[in-house]
């Protein structure tokens, strides 16, 4: 069995196999092919966010803006898990959720904030979210979310 | 400096990182990123993060010079540098963040001031020690660029 990284904790006991062949850290893959997106405006937390949804086996695009994430969707694109974040410069977060809802996109959403504001959770869940959760996106919480995506 | 003395200087950096508090478990996620095709991973990301972080520390500069302040404006400056920031695990940057927000929630300003000018003291420090650790990391001999096992 891998060695634990210190400060992290192998979220399973993978039989599923592995992702990631060179890491401690063993990675589950899935039965289903899980298709993620990631709504926000900083290009960092985009690629950092893009990243850990792909170590996670999660096939992730990345959008700047609810426009864009919105477009995606009108064009067709599916996906099983979608994390937006809660200021995005003109849809805002809790905005874009809606509408998603609106078109019938049955998807896991999940609300992202940095910082916590009264009345940001109540709107975002108000708006249809699954889930509100502070950054960073974190293997130990997504996996067991995508798990139950897989099954 | 011998293969093995570099590399343990290398891990010892590494380690003080977290020890000291500036960097936390984000950072490792980083690493889990970092591979074969991607061997400068981390560097690049922090390269990003202090690129995009300066021009954001100015626009809180700015705002925290007008009067009256806005606060809201302010928060929304806050979030996204809080996000970065908790992107690559800048551990007391974040905590500065986390902090200028109380003093911004009850409209103090010199609160909002002198926590910010913490918050770029801690931002500082930690370039210079990262920028350290990634020198040492690239003048050692050339390696794959997985996270230095302990």
């Amino acid at each position: 069995m891998a060695p634990a990284i210190e400060g992290m904790v192998p979220a399973i006991e993978s039989s599923e196999g592995n992702n990631k062949m060179n890491k401690g850290y063993q990675y589950p893959s899935w039965k289903k092919k899980l298709r993620g997106l990631v709504v926000d405006n900083e290009e960092l937390c985009r690629i950092v966010e893009k990243g850990i949804m792909g170590l996670c086996g999660v096939e992730t695009q990345a959008v700047e803006t609810g426009e864009a994430a919105m477009e995606l969707i009108a064009s067709g694109a599916t996906f099983d898990i979608i994390v937006i974040d809660r200021f995005l410069p003109s849809m805002t977060g809790p905005e874009t959720a809606r509408k998603m809802r609106e078109m019938g996109v049955e998807s896991k959403i999940i609300g992202l904030f940095a910082l916590y504001f009264e009345g940001d959770e109540e709107e975002f869940v108000a708006a249809g979210v699954d889930d509100f959760k502070e950054k960073p996106l974190s293997p130990n919480w997504l996996v067991p979310i995508l798990r139950e995506l897989d099954n | 400096m011998e293969r093995n003395q570099m590399h343990r200087q290398v891990s010892v950096m590494r380690q003080s990182l977290f020890d000291q508090g500036y960097l936390d478990e984000q950072f490792i996620q980083l690493e889990e990123l970092q591979d074969d095709a991607n061997p400068n991973f981390v560097e690049e990301v922090v390269t990003l993060y202090y690129r995009d972080s300066s021009r954001l520390i100015l626009s809180i500069d700015q705002a925290l010079e007008r009067n009256p302040l806005d606060f809201n404006k302010l928060d929304t400056y806050m979030h996204q540098f809080k996000g970065s920031s908790t992107s690559i695990g800048a551990k007391k940057v974040k905590a500065e963040c986390t902090q200028f927000r109380e003093y911004c929630k009850v409209g103090n300003g010199e609160g909002c001031m002198r926590t910010f000018q913490q918050a770029k003291k801690e931002y500082t420090i930690l370039k210079r020690k990262l920028e350290a650790y990634f020198q040492a990391r690239q003048s050692g001999p050339s390696e794959t660029a997985c996270r230095p096992r302990n």
